[in-house]
């Protein structure tokens, strides 16, 4: 089994520079490495208008990080998560399943279409018959 | 209570997207069997071939949600059920996150 992936999105006070918010990053970066995590990718989307204000905010700093680890993992850097200042808002979404899933998918419909390529003249009623007489 | 058959939602909202397939070709110049003829929608994420419905863009999300933004039924936009039901959760996701509105005035 492999271990699973987690995105955590979370949003940074607005009053924040780049610098610090780069600093927060590193931050919970290192929250998921004490937890014996991996990070797999840091994204900082900037700052952004929020749908609705968070804690009397109307803007925040959007920072994206996808992890490799257990369930465990996500308990700690949540718990910790929760109590870091400049931290107004976050979520963690599991998407190793999900993602798993859509890549199958692709892959069968990639499958599918390289098949109608192959014999673009084979009707539904010659192709049994051709496929009976291999077989005999 | 709620007046009349149908779906209970007194006029406006949408009304233009479900009402005009309905009217348009047909009735007049057949006669027989010729039915309405109604345009289908087609679900957008299996046209396009999207597997995964990712809360993060909202871009493609918004467009399936209202101004007032809430969660329009499938019938108004065409999606599969499957889709719709993805595509419910992502919203329900941006929502916590602060990328769409629970309800804009």
């Amino acid at each position: 089994m492999s271990e699973r992936i987690y995105e955590i999105l979370f949003i940074a006070d607005p009053n924040l520079g780049e610098p610090e918010v780069d600093a927060l990053a590193a931050q919970v970066q290192g929250f998921v490495e004490q937890a014996g995590g991996k990070l797999q990718k840091l994204e900082k989307w900037g700052k952004k208008r929020l749908a609705y204000n968070v804690r009397r905010h109307n803007e925040g700093s959007y920072v994206l990080l996808a992890v490799e680890g257990g369930g465990g993992l996500i308990k700690e850097v949540e718990r910790r998560l929760k109590v870091t200042d400049g931290i107004i808002r976050f979520l963690t979404v599991r998407v190793d399943e999900e993602v798993r899933k859509a890549e199958r998918r692709k892959a069968q419909r990639a499958l599918g279409e390289e098949k109608r390529k192959g014999r673009p003249s084979a009707t539904p009623h010659a192709t049994p018959h051709a496929t009976e007489g291999v077989q005999q | 209570m709620n007046g009349g058959g149908g779906f209970g939602r007194p006029g406006g909202r949408s009304g233009g997207g479900a009402g005009a397939k309905r009217d348009g070709a047909g009735a007049k110049d057949g006669g027989g069997k010729r039915y309405f003829f109604r345009r289908r929608k087609v679900c957008k994420f299996c046209a396009d071939k999207i597997d995964y419905v990712d809360y993060k863009d909202v871009k493609l999300i918004s467009q399936f949600v209202p101004e007032r933004g809430k969660i329009l039924p499938r019938r108004m936009f065409g999606t599969c059920a499957e889709h719709q039901r993805k595509l419910t959760e992502a919203i329900k996701r941006a929502r916590q996150i602060a990328l769409l509105p629970y309800a804009a005035d």
